[in-house]
């Protein structure tokens, strides 16, 4: 890797429940707003396909998944797939840490939602700085 | 009755968060599935084919599936071809939107005026074709459409036929255990596990096929031999060399089933 790695984000592809909105909203937060130059955003469905470039993406760079429920879709993809995952996080347990963020409505979602994932997206720009920081040390040690 | 998903149509959406016509897939398919067809469709999202159970997979033999995908590279229509079955009908947002002269969509996260058009082109195109699938026959034992409900003697027209049980194995069967595989879009199919010849097996179906037969009074000692097992195969694997030790189990899981319910009221 190089020393300015860029991390890849999958978020949940689910289409039916609130918190898989929420997860795909932190991810665009992250990806286009708060680091956009230090991540990519990689579709589940690609890798669900086998898509080579998608392989290619999440075997040559960290990943970050966001989770909308359990059942981890996307972590558990990333894993199958061979790459690795520097953090998994789970909307449920972030509205767990956050409770006064209620996030509600699918195709669009209400201010807690927003406010839910932005703040999803913020603690995860904080993982994407250190695996940064990881990869330049690792630079200068070579 | 039970709530068996027989006159459904699947939906399923690539969701493909990188680009415009991805976001197009899902909201034409959450138009389709919460305005426009509620009582009609139903959703999964694509990477429980792989990331989750049977009766996940099973999604694409259980329902006439439609596929929206936003590009070319069609991820809903070849994952679901590959991991769960062939698609009815493949709807591609970017053909649809060159077919009819829109533009292209933009914006991703939010979409611009043309996105919205391409929603609403994309969620008309699906119902249109959720109304031709419902007027068809479909076999869940095959995966495909039949020409006429009476050429297929096996469909899964739950309670046709009569089944066998025993009564006395259900003395000796294990509590069954009902799951229903759920995800962030809200969908499942119902499988229960039952122990067969020492071995936990998941079987896809088995608690709406039960529930089938109760409310169509079928009970252990008047169901014919064989014929839950002839259910339970329609969405089933079975292997030939354990069907007596699966009629065994799923007819002891059936009388719980049973007693179950009576005790219930």
């Amino acid at each position: 890797m190089s020393a300015a790695t860029t991390v890849v984000i999958v978020p949940c592809s689910g289409i039916g429940k609130t918190y898989g909105t929420v997860s795909r909203e932190a991810a665009y937060e992250l990806v286009e707003e708060l680091r956009p130059q230090d991540t990519r955003l990689v579709a589940l469905a690609r890798l669900v396909l086998g898509d080579a470039a998608a392989l290619d993406e999440i075997a040559s760079h960290p990943a970050i998944t966001i989770d909308g429920c359990k059942l981890a879709c996307a972590t558990k993809m990333v894993g199958e797939c061979g790459g690795q995952v520097a953090q998994s996080v789970d909307v449920l347990d972030a509205y767990r840490r956050h409770r006064s963020l209620k996030p509600q409505g699918i195709a669009v979602l209400n201010e807690n939602g927003l406010a839910l994932a932005r703040t999803m997206a913020e603690e995860l720009a904080v993982v994407v700085d250190a695996q940064n920081t990881a990869s330049q040390q690792e630079v200068q040690h070579a | 009755m039970p709530d068996l998903p027989q006159r459904k149509v699947g939906i399923v959406a690539c969701s493909g968060e990188e680009l415009s016509e991805g976001t197009v897939s899902r909201l034409a398919a959450l138009k389709v599935l919460e305005e426009l067809r509620p009582a009609d469709t139903v959703t999964i999202c694509l990477p429980l084919f792989l990331a989750g159970g049977e009766g996940d997979r099973a999604f694409a033999r259980f329902y006439p599936t439609i596929t929206l995908d936003g590009c070319a590279l069609r991820c809903a229509a070849r994952g679901t071809e590959q991991y769960s079955g062939k698609p009815a009908v493949s709807l591609v947002v970017n053909e649809l939107c060159a077919a009819a002269g829109l533009e292209q969509p933009a914006g991703r996260r939010q979409l611009d005026a043309a996105g919205q058009r391409a929603v609403d082109l994309t969620a008309e195109r699906t119902v249109q074709a959720v109304d031709e699938l419902l007027g068809k026959s479909w076999s869940r034992r095959s995966g495909e459409f039949l020409e006429s409900l009476a050429a297929d003697p096996g469909l899964p027209v739950l309670g046709d036929n009569p089944a066998a049980s025993s009564a006395a194995a259900a003395q000796t069967a294990p509590a069954p255990v009902a799951e229903v595989a759920t995800c962030a879009c809200g969908s499942g199919i119902p499988v229960q596990t039952v122990e067969v010849a020492g071995e936990q097996v998941t079987l896809v179906a088995l608690p709406l096929i039960f529930a089938q037969q109760y409310a169509d009074g079928k009970r252990p000692q008047n169901l014919e031999p064989g014929a839950l097992l002839e259910l339970v195969r329609i969405y089933n694997p079975l292997p030939a060399e354990a069907e007596a030790a699966y009629r065994q189990s799923i007819a002891a899981a059936y009388a719980v089933y049973c007693a179950s319910q009576e005790a219930d009221g």
